[in-house]
């Protein structure tokens, strides 16, 4: 069952939470809404969930072509668990995931075998079946969110809607329920949307990942393109950690700090202020200067815990650099605290800087006053961006 | 599967840690606190208890039975059970009502409603009987119109009924309240994404679980509405027979020198008391009982 929401705004009040948010979720698709807290992403899945009414004016939503604005959450027939679970705590495991085909008018109704044998097959799906007559208080956080995921599961839906379903559980917890919520849906198939903070469950979980800010998307990309390609600023912010570098725009040239970084994408444009993103793991780090314009920095700390070593440095201009190596690079190296390094970015983002540009490129959405984001290359030796990614 | 069984393994139980020394105070201020708090409630509570049953039976069984027998009094009994079947239903389904809308819902002039509610606990019973006087009595506001259609409020039962009632509301409401905004509303949700209807997730999953709130409140109400004097007084008339409820007839036996009598009634009173004393500490052992048990088996991690 497909997804589409069209042109939805919701206010509280005064506070704008979605702002003309459009978006189709294909049929069996894993797609997460990510963005930081309160940026409406929760709103938009209790929109399409029916627990909450869009603002008049807002378009349809649609389930499979068939237009559900105008329904209640009773009638939408999805499957919603809930951040906190919401588990009925007066009610066993079986009670809570039999209530969804209990509450059925008569005549829908399974009769009560049925229902027996579905929930049993359902606490089976979950690996919880020792577990049926317990009460939710009994029960430890990832359990309950198996039973929440059971409990929404029974009645069929024709979407799957998780508002931050690992939210409140540990980190270890977290990363185990993730990659079963993974095999689950692609043992089951049914549409899911699931909402939440963390861009590595993002990542790592869904299909397609929708960002968020403001109550605006700003992106919408499988993993690797969001995080590979970032459309705008806020992506780029978002996804990961970023050293961040105000430059100018001149002559399909970018200057920053002491380097240049050549963006012929950006020739055509007239001078400007711009801001200037390198990831941690987008630098080369040598000891020995060799040719290519880099930082003169000086290592000021080293944690090396981990699957990478991240190092902080002071660049010889005064700049702060966030810098990470793979171990093996790092111990081959031999740098320590203290130590004189040759910093060189293999790969820059460049965005218009927001604040002091008040033209915007194409001028196609006023919105869209990023510059269509380059990955430029170094004037010299030419290097493959893109080349190491283990952030 | 090895990842859900990892799961399941985290589940441990730890019972609920006792209190340690280092957290009490020395004897000699646990004793002081114990022993102020027990002397206080036997010269005010004990005391004056025995004191009631004592001199309900200072002419023996035999005059303390024969003054239940008396007409007068057993209308008051009457009246006063009447009172009280009206007026706890009514309260109950007003606080219901009200505490349901207050804890979950948002609304216009909610902080008003709130205040409302309050408003017969801040305000003398007496005066809360007054104001009826004032707009039902023969003078009253609504009196002229009332005596038109024949309908006798002030220095009838419905007045007392409905005085009674005025301020008896709050009881369940201000016990839900808190308990429902406490809970929120995303178990409700969760009732209505599962197809529940109103009714369903009501009856299903509201009601249980403030069931034992409601209780409380329920018994709380009856107490009152069984007890209350001020407010009645001043709207019954005091006639015999007619208008008096249980704490009007104690009075006036009271003031005949009748104290046999008089006391006897009152130990009725009193009884129902700690009859309704004895049933809210039932409530509460099962609702520690429960809580214990969660307690014991409540992971510890996960």
């Amino acid at each position: 069952m497909s997804i589409q929401v069209q042109n939805i705004s919701k206010t509280f009040g005064t506070f704008a939470a979605l702002r003309d948010v459009t978006l189709t979720v294909a049929r069996g698709e894993l797609v997460a809404l990510l963005g930081p807290s309160g940026s409406g992403k929760t709103t938009l899945l209790r929109i399409i969930a029916g627990l909450e009414q869009p603002d008049r004016g807002s378009g349809p939503i649609r389930f499979h072509e068939e237009d559900v604005a105008d329904r209640g959450v009773r009638e939408r027939q999805v499957g919603f668990v809930f951040q906190h679970y919401a588990l009925f705590r007066h009610m066993s495991v079986f009670e809570n995931v039999a209530f969804g085909l209990q509450v059925r008018p008569r005549r829908l109704r399974p009769s009560k075998a049925a229902i027996q044998a579905k929930v049993h097959e359902l606490l089976k799906l979950i690996q919880l079946e020792d577990l049926a007559n317990r009460y939710p208080h009994q029960l430890s956080g990832g359990q309950r969110q198996r039973v929440a995921l059971a409990r929404a599961l029974a009645i069929e839906p024709r979407v799957l809607l998780l508002d931050e379903p690992f939210g409140s559980l540990d980190a270890k917890v977290r990363a185990e329920l993730r990659r079963w919520l993974r095999r689950l849906h692609d043992e089951i198939h049914v549409t899911s949307v699931f909402v939440t903070h963390d861009q590595d469950e993002a990542m790592e979980l869904a299909d397609r990942i929708v960002l968020i800010n403001q109550g605006r998307i700003e992106q919408i990309g499988t993993p690797d393109e969001v995080f590979h390609h970032p459309r705008t600023e806020f992506v780029m912010h978002f996804l990961g950690q970023v050293n961040l570098f105000r430059g100018r725009l001149e002559d399909g040239e970018v200057h920053f700090a002491t380097l240049s970084w050549e963006s012929p994408e950006h020739a055509q444009l007239p001078p400007r202020p711009v801001k200037v993103f390198i990831r941690p793991h987008d630098f080369e780090v040598a000891t020995q200067r060799n040719g290519d314009p880099c930082f003169k920095a000086t290592v000021s700390r080293i944690h090396s815990a981990g699957p990478n070593v991240r190092l902080e440095m002071v660049a010889e201009s005064g700049e702060h650099l966030y810098v990470e190596l793979p171990q093996d690079r790092y111990r081959d190296q031999n740098i320590t605290r203290g130590s004189q390094v040759f910093v060189t970015p293999q790969n820059v983002k460049v965005f218009a800087d927001d604040g002091q540009s008040a033209e915007t490129p194409s001028g196609s959405r006023p919105s869209d006053s990023q510059l269509p984001s380059a990955e430029g290359r170094f004037p010299g030796p030419s290097v493959v961006p893109g080349g190491r990614h283990d952030g | 599967m090895s990842v859900s069984a990892s799961i399941t393994d985290r589940v441990s139980s730890s019972g609920p840690r006792a209190v340690g020394r280092a957290t009490t105070e020395g004897p000699l201020v646990r004793w002081f606190l114990i022993g102020t708090a027990l002397v206080f409630l036997g010269l005010f509570l004990f005391v004056p208890l025995v004191a009631v049953f004592a001199q309900a039976m200072e002419k023996g069984l035999g005059a303390y039975f024969a003054s239940f027998r008396d007409p007068n009094a057993l209308a008051a009994i009457r009246l006063t059970l009447l009172t009280a079947a009206i007026v706890v239903p009514c309260s109950t389904l007003f606080g219901l009502a009200a505490a349901w809308a207050i804890g979950k819902f948002n609304f216009v002039g909610k902080t008003l409603l709130v205040a409302l509610i309050d408003l017969p606990f801040s305000v003398s019973p007496v005066i809360s009987g007054l104001a009826f006087v004032l707009l039902c009595g023969r003078y009253g506001w609504l009196g002229p119109w009332l005596e038109k259609c024949g309908v006798e409020i002030i220095f009838a039962v419905p007045g007392i009924i409905l005085v009674t009632l005025f301020v008896t509301f709050p009881f369940v409401a201000r016990e839900l309240i808190p308990l429902m905004q406490a809970q929120g509303s995303e178990e409700e949700e969760a009732a209505c994404a599962l197809g529940a209807s109103g009714w369903q997730t009501f009856r299903r999953v509201t009601l249980p679980n403030i069931k034992w709130g409601l209780l409380y409140g329920v018994i709380l109400c009856n107490a009152r509405a069984m007890g209350e004097f001020g407010a009645v007084s001043v709207v019954s008339g005091h006639i015999r027979g007619q208008t008096n409820t249980m704490p009007l007839h104690i009075e006036i036996l009271y003031n005949d020198y009748n104290s046999v009598a008089a006391f006897a009634v009152a130990s009725l009173l009193a009884m129902l008391a700690l009859v309704t004393l004895a049933v809210k500490s039932l409530l509460e052992r099962r609702v520690l009982r429960r809580l214990a048990r969660a307690g014991q088996s409540r992971p510890t991690g996960g």
